[in-house]
Formats: C-alpha cells, sequence, structure tokens
C-alpha cells in the first residue's frame, strides 16, 4: 500500500481518492440519493443550489444531485464492460498468438490488422446500427474495437518472457502449454494488463459518454453523465448551465485521475497506444 | 597552456550531492600529448567536459580552468562559442552519437566550418572533401553524402577527427576515441588521430581506459581513480615502476580490459 | 524508401478497404428485422405492395449477388439511395463533405500548430509556463470533445457573442468563423496530448550527444536548437500528430452534432438512428478509406523526414 502511494505521489493519491469517491457515489446512490433521478415536478423547474437540492435541478425538475449519483453508475459500468472484457479476451487471444505461434499467430494477426482499420466509434456506431442503441451494445463494440491495442501490448510481452528459462524449463519436462501458460505467464504479464486497463477505462468512459450524447448508448430517462451534458445543452444556451457543466465536470475528473494514475503506473504505452 | 586547477564537481541526484571529482590539477603544455587514464567512472570524462563547458545542468563545479590565461568558467555567450569553435574540439567515444542521425554527414562537417568557425559555404564545402582524404577515407563522395547510420563506427570516426582538426585548434580532447570501435579498426583510428594531431602540432589530452594505449602516443600520463588523480609520471615510469596499487592493477588488467572493450562494441552495435 | 514498399501498402490497403465492405454489408444483410419493415415504417401494407417493394430493393436476390451488384455499383460511385428520403447517397455525401473537411482541415492545423508550439514552450522553458501547460495537457486530454464544445459554445457564443452558436455557413470566410469553436473543441485533447509529447521529447533532445556536441563544437545556440533538438524532436511527434488526425475523423461525429453542423458525421448519427443501411454502409466505407489513407501518408511522411526509416537501418 505504501509502496503503491509512493508510486503514485501526492497528486497520484489524491487523484486515486477522488476516483474512489466516485466508485463509492455510484455504489451507494440508492442509498444516498434523496430523489428519484428520472422523475421531477414541473414546480421544480431550475432550481439553484439549495439545501433540498445540492445542485439545483433540471429543466424537467429533477435533482440534479441525485442524477449525478446515479449517473455515476452507468457511467463506471460500460468502461467496466469494455476493460474486463477487452483485458480476458485481449490477454487470451495474445497468449493464444504466442503459444501457438506460426500459422495462428499471423491469421490473429491479419485480423487485428483489420480491425485497426476501424476507427473506434465507427465500429461502435456499426454495430450500434445493426443491433440498435444501447449501453450494453456500445460497450461491447468498444471492447471489440479496443482488443488489437491490449492484444498487441501482451503479444510482445509474453513472447520475451516464453523465450525466459523459467517458461522454457517446465516445457521440456513435459507440462501442457496450458497450464504453463496459466501458472507462469499470467500473473508477470498482470501489472501490465492493470495499467493498460487504467488507461483503457478512461478512453472507454470518454467514448461511450459521446455514444450517450450521440443517443446512441444510455437512453433517457436513465440518468448518464453523457447524456447528462446532450440533456442539459438546451438548458445551457438558456442560461441553467448546471446540468451539463456538472456532468461534464465529473466526466473530466474521473478520466483525468485515471489517466494520472495510469500514467504513473507505466504509462499509456501500457495501454497499447502510441500515444 | 591548459591549466586546471583543484578541479572539482558534485551532481545532485535525488537530493543527494555525489562528488564525481576531487581536486583535480594538470597541465597540458602546446604540442603535448597528455593522458588521463582509469576504469569508467573515473570522472575522466568528466573532467574533459568541463573544459568545454558541457557538464550536466545539475553538476556543481569549482577549481580554475585555464586556457593560456583566459579563465574558461568566465565566458560566457558568445565568447564562450568562440573558444568552443576555434580552440579546443572534442572526439567523443560514440561516434554514431554525435551526428545527428537524420542530417547527412556533409552537414556535420559544413555545420563545423561554416556556422561555427565563419568559413564561407562554399569554401567549407570544398575543405569538407580535403579532411575526409587527410584522414584515410578513400570514396569520399559517397562517405559525404551518406547518413550516419549507414556508416561504420571506424569510418564515422574518421570524420569525426576531420571535424575537429578542421579549425585546426590548439588542443584536442580525446574522450576513448576508439573504444566503442570494432577491434579490428582500433588502431588505424588512432594511428590516424595521432599523425593528424603531430602534423597539425595540436596538443592532446587523451581520455581512455587502457594503460598501455596511453603509454604509446602520450608524453605523459595521469592515473585517476574515484574523481582523483592518484599517480602521475612519464610512460616508461608508470610501466615500470608503478607507484599507487591502482596503476598495477591497470597494468595487469589489460587482458581483461581489451575483452571488456571488444564486449562494449558488441553492445555499441547491437544498439 | 523503397517503391516496392508503397506498392505493398496500398495494395494491403486495398485488401483491407475489400474486406470491410463485405463486412459491413454482412452486418447489415444480418441485421434483426427486415429492410422492408424499415422503408414501410410501421404503416400496414398488402402484401403485393411489399413484394414489389422487395424487388425495387431486390432484397429477394441472393446475399452475393446483392453484394457484388453493391460492391461493383460502389466501385462505379454509386452508393444508392438512402431508404428514409430516397435521396441518392452520393449527393447526401457530396453536399455534407465539405463541412466535415474543412472542420478536420481547421482541428488538425490547430493540433500542429498550436500543439507543437506550446510543447516547444514547455520543453525549453522551466517554470511557471512549463507547469501551466503539463497541468493544462493533463486536464485537456481528459475533456471529452462534446463537453468541450458545450463550453466553448456558452463563453464565445452565448456569453461573448464573438462566434456563431449553430450552421456551418457559407462560403469559405463564413464557413471558417463557423467552424473555428468546433474545431477548437475537435482539436483539444488531441492538441493536449501532442503539446505533452513534444514536451517530452524537446527534453529528450536538449539532452542528446548530438545536440550537446554541436554547442561543444561552437555552434550557435540558434540553430543548436532548431536544426539538432527541434528537427529530431519531431520525429516522435508526427506519428503521434498523424495517429490524432486520423482520429479526427471518428471524433468529427461528436462534434458536428453538438453543433448541429450538416457533416458527414451528423448524416452517419441519423442514419444510424434510422436504421438507413445504405447511409451507413457509404459513410463507413469512407471512413475506413480515409483512415488507411492518412495512416499511410503519416507513414511516408515519417519515412521521408528519418534517413534511417527511408534508406533501411542496416550499416
Amino acid at each position: 500500500m505504501k509502496a503503491l502511494a509512493k508510486r503514485l505521489g501526492p497528486i497520484g493519491v489524491g487523484a486515486a481518492f477522488i476516483f474512489a469517491i466516485v466508485v463509492v457515489g455510484a455504489l451507494l446512490a440508492p442509498l444516498i440519493a434523496p430523489y428519484d433521478p428520472t422523475i421531477g415536478s414541473v414546480t421544480q423547474r431550475f432550481q439553484g443550489p439549495s439545501l433540498d437540492h445540492l445542485f439545483g435541478t433540471d429543466q424537467a425538475g429533477r435533482d440534479i444531485f441525485s442524477r449525478i449519483l446515479w449517473g455515476a453508475r452507468s457511467s463506471l459500468v460500460g468502461p467496466l464492460i469494455v476493460v474486463a472484457v477487452t483485458g480476458v479476451l485481449g490477454t487470451g487471444i495474445a497468449l493464444t498468438s504466442v503459444w501457438w505461434g506460426g500459422a495462428v499467430d499471423s491469421a490473429i494477426s491479419r485480423v487485428l490488422d483489420l480491425l485497426f482499420a476501424f476507427p473506434n466509434l465507427l465500429l461502435a456506431m456499426l454495430a450500434i446500427a445493426v443491433f440498435g442503441p444501447s449501453l450494453t451494445t456500445a460497450a461491447l463494440a468498444l471492447s471489440i474495437s479496443y482488443i488489437p491495442y491490449t492484444a498487441r501490448v501482451i503479444r510482445s510481452m509474453a513472447l520475451r518472457e516464453r523465450n525466459l528459462a523459467y517458461v522454457r524449463s517446465p516445457q521440456l519436462q513435459g507440462i501442457s502449454g496450458a497450464v504453463i501458460t496459466a501458472r507462469h505467464l499470467v500473473p508477470n504479464v498482470a501489472p501490465l494488463i492493470i495499467t493498460g486497463a487504467t488507461i483503457n477505462f478512461g478512453f472507454a468512459m470518454i467514448e461511450i459518454a459521446a455514444l450517450s450524447f450521440l443517443g446512441l448508448a444510455v437512453q433517457p430517462p436513465l440518468a448518464d453523465w453523457g447524456l447528462m451534458v446532450s440533456n442539459g445543452q438546451q438548458s445551457l444556451l438558456k442560461g441553467y448551465p448546471a446540468e451539463s457543466m456538472l456532468a461534464g465536470l465529473f466526466i473530466v475528473l474521473t478520466v483525468a485521475s485515471l489517466g494520472y494514475i495510469g500514467e504513473r503506473l507505466g504509462g499509456r504505452a501500457a495501454a497499447g497506444r502510441r500515444s | 597552456m591548459l591549466d586546471v586547477q583543484n578541479l572539482s564537481m558534485t551532481i545532485m541526484i535525488e537530493d543527494a550531492a555525489v562528488p564525481i571529482l576531487r581536486d583535480v590539477s594538470l597541465q597540458v603544455a602546446a604540442g603535448e600529448s597528455i593522458g588521463l587514464v582509469g576504469e569508467s567512472g573515473s570522472g575522466k570524462s568528466m573532467t574533459l567536459r568541463s573544459i568545454l563547458r558541457i557538464e550536466p545542468e545539475n553538476a556543481t563545479v569549482s577549481g580554475r580552468i585555464t586556457l593560456d590565461g583566459l579563465d574558461v568558467h568566465s565566458l560566457r555567450g558568445e565568447a564562450l562559442r568562440r573558444m568552443r569553435a576555434t580552440d579546443v574540439a572534442m572526439i567523443a567515444q560514440n561516434p554514431h552519437a554525435v551526428l545527428n542521425p537524420v542530417l547527412p554527414v556533409e552537414r556535420y562537417l559544413i555545420e563545423g566550418m561554416h556556422d561555427a568557425q565563419g568559413v564561407p559555404r562554399r569554401q567549407a564545402r570544398l575543405r569538407a572533401g580535403e579532411l575526409l582524404e587527410q584522414v584515410g577515407i578513400e570514396r569520399i563522395d559517397l562517405v559525404l553524402g551518406s547518413y550516419p547510420h549507414q556508416l561504420s563506427g571506424g569510418m564515422l570516426q574518421r570524420v569525426v577527427i576531420a571535424g575537429a582538426i578542421a579549425g585546426e585548434p590548439k588542443l584536442l580532447l580525446a574522450d576513448e576515441p576508439t573504444t566503442a570501435l570494432d577491434v579490428t579498426t582500433q588502431a588505424e583510428v588512432m594511428a590516424i588521430l595521432d599523425e593528424c594531431r603531430r602534423e597539425l602540432g595540436m596538443a592532446m589530452l587523451f581520455v581512455t581506459h587502457d594503460l598501455d594505449l596511453a603509454a604509446s602516443v602520450c608524453d605523459r600520463i595521469n592515473v585517476m581513480k574515484d574523481g582523483e588523480i592518484v599517480e602521475r609520471g612519464v610512460p616508461e615510469q608508470l610501466r615500470d615502476h608503478p607507484e599507487h596499487p591502482y596503476t598495477r592493477v591497470l597494468m595487469e588488467s589489460r587482458p581483461a580490459t581489451v575483452m571488456w572493450a571488444s564486449n562494449r562494441e558488441a553492445e555499441v552495435a547491437h544498439d | 524508401m523503397p517503391l516496392i514498399f508503397v506498392v505493398r501498402r496500398l495494395a494491403a490497403l486495398i485488401g483491407v478497404l475489400i474486406v470491410s465492405s463485405f463486412l459491413v454489408f454482412a452486418a447489415m444483410y444480418a441485421a434483426p428485422g427486415s429492410p422492408e419493415n424499415f422503408l414501410v415504417q410501421g404503416r400496414t401494407v398488402t402484401p403485393e405492395v411489399l413484394a414489389a417493394i422487395r424487388k425495387q430493393y431486390s432484397l429477394d436476390d441472393p446475399f452475393f449477388v446483392r453484394f457484388w451488384n453493391w460492391f461493383t455499383n460502389v466501385l462505379q460511385g454509386n452508393f444508392g439511395q438512402s431508404l428514409s428520403n430516397r435521396q441518392d447517397v452520393g449527393d447526401l455525401l457530396a453536399n455534407r463533405l465539405p463541412t466535415t473537411l474543412t472542420l478536420v482541415l481547421l482541428a488538425a492545423i490547430l493540433i500542429v500548430v498550436l500543439g507543437i508550439a506550446l510543447g516547444v514552450i514547455g520543453g525549453l522553458r522551466d517554470g511557471v509556463a512549463d507547469k501551466i501547460i503539463i497541468l493544462g495537457s493533463n486536464v485537456g486530454f481528459a475533456v471529452p470533445t462534446f463537453f468541450a464544445a458545450l463550453i466553448l459554445m456558452s463563453i464565445f457564443s452565448v456569453g461573448l457573442g464573438w462566434f456563431p452558436v449553430f450552421g456551418s455557413g457559407v462560403g469559405v470566410v463564413d464557413r471558417i468563423w463557423h467552424l473555428t469553436l468546433p474545431a477548437l473543441a475537435l482539436a483539444l485533447p488531441s492538441l493536449a496530448v501532442v503539446a505533452r509529447i513534444t514536451r517530452t521529447a524537446i527534453r529528450e533532445e536538449r539532452h542528446s550527444e548530438h545536440a550537446v556536441m554541436a554547442s561543444a563544437r561552437g555552434v550557435p545556440a540558434r540553430l543548436v536548437l532548431g536544426r539538432h533538438i527541434i528537427r529530431n524532436s519531431m520525429l516522435p511527434v508526427s506519428t503521434v500528430v498523424g495517429v490524432h488526425i486520423a482520429g479526427l475523423i471518428a471524433g468529427a461525429f461528436v462534434v458536428e452534432y453538438a453543433f448541429t453542423l450538416d457533416g458527414i458525421g451528423t448524416l452517419l448519427v441519423n442514419a444510424v438512428q434510422k436504421k438507413d443501411f445504405a447511409v451507413v454502409q457509404a459513410i463507413a466505407i469512407i471512413l475506413v478509406a480515409a483512415f488507411g489513407i492518412i495512416n499511410l501518408l503519416v507513414d511516408l511522411l515519417y519515412a521521408s523526414i528519418d534517413p534511417r526509416v527511408r534508406l533501411g537501418a542496416a550499416r
């Protein structure tokens, strides 16, 4: 714990603290949110901040604080799906590729190259065009478009590890490939997978929020930060910026915190991004 | 001509001041070749670098370095630049790092003569060819048009030597000029360097870990250990009657240093 | 760079385009729900009308025949008809393309000029300017383009009234004026990344042996800076800039939508919402092609500035 804090530095610890607050808020939303996030009252439209409504209310009279809390849930769940699916599939594909080598390896890298040819958001939009708008579709499609990045990093790392003596020796003793892979390679590439996940979580959060903003991921009346930015756009132009600004601010805080933590842990290279 | 008096240097590494040089004093007279011998990390290169004022940014330097009576550490701006351009030239260890990888060799030579020394561009271009001939390069136009990565270390170090002698400086600073080279070209490059120096009557401060090599090209030798000069004398004296135990170690470890040198070469080639 | 390399890359790109158009077409074909239901849009129609529609759009042909017909038409520049408003997809695209191209171009210029300039300043100065640039790049990278769009809109359009809120403008000057804020929003995250990468690269090159030795040879500081430090730091920067400019293509959807610009992106978003597959397919193929071409150009540019890539690294 202390070693981790030292690695993060003072700003990094602060960033971890911010992220922790967001996660706790999301988990406890049903307990601590003062109002139902989807039900408003026409008489309570565009209220300023008060003890009743900490962050004020939106154009439908809904409590913005409650919507931010509930919105944290869908805003975190999407990236979580992406990171989990990408982590598992990306690692699996990379290890398969390294383990079998030869034709399997080159076939897999052809497929990954093909995925690289599609910008992430475009792939997600194609999936949404086919299956209809939903958070699950958006998250799964993005997961697939992130696989090449993760697989590329894990592959090159695993390739190096494979040639080291400790992996080779049991191979000579005749233990099956899968066992060796699981026992030795996975623990050794784990730090890389975790750092990559930290960075990819931020990317996924922004891209899913963008899809929600376009009306293609989370659907109203559910509370979601990306949706709230979009929902508040009309109010903002009328001079009520609270909803859009607060929701946007929470996205920025969460992504910036995770980005900083990831940067301290190993940098964007671990996520397979050239930048 | 060159007079280094009580040169000390510390470098800040994570809040700790690490001593690099302690009270180093040495003199080089005009036309003389002086050796500075020690293993890596003994502070030889830092001594050379502080003469040109290119020590690391986090280094603190004290002591006095004068060049023909001129205090080097008091030089600023244009005066410092002129000193670097005309009076002293340095030949560093790894020529592949010294030349800008994206510029052709010709630009390296022209830059030194035209931009640093003020020779008209046309003249510098003609002189570049002559200089390469002087350091024993045959396919001159091919080399001039090549990029650094296309040439061997030995070839490139000749180019660096050509650049160093272009302005006929009073003093050459040679920092392990052959260590990073292929063993087969080491002797050749060393011979060219020594020949050029003698022909043009330049003084040289020669840094190496190889006492035998220093003995073959130097008039006097300083042995350096942990940032201090521990013994000095003429080559025969050091070779036949070394006083400091470290000098003896350097003498005896000669075969090992040769091996070390060839390992280094392998590493550099790998890079 | 050997010509053979360029030819091979072009061939690979064409291969990728053929395979992706097949995949996109197949995905749309396999989409749940039958296309004629989108066409009649919930109205009850007689089986005869349905049959007529199926015939008009050749929906009864086998899959491969339909793919082949579509593909050969696309090769001739004929993208078919929009299912929702019967307009020619090619015309729709041609009308929308100038807005998107101007937007992406403006954003690319902002990324290159501002990103590199800020990075160079941060890399050369120590102190307040550098601190501000580090902080700005850390935060800027985390600001989603659609949120940046809203902030810029509320400050400069609603608050100060300097720029129009919506629309793409007519004529060159008016269009640039309308697209300045959208381009800034689109460029912001990439600009932050490019500034940071440039800063790091400049700091590394400042301490590189060839820059230090150039100073030691008496080369004037101004030339060391331009010829050795800035020029060489552009090698890593150029690949990052390239990746980000290619990425603008997808980012443009979101910004166009936020500013209600009539570009390709808004067209795609609307087509996705309405399941107008003819439009979705066409835009997808064009974007994949643009993405591939930009990436190829970046690699060629990189090779042209780094002789080690251009001439091969063999010694």
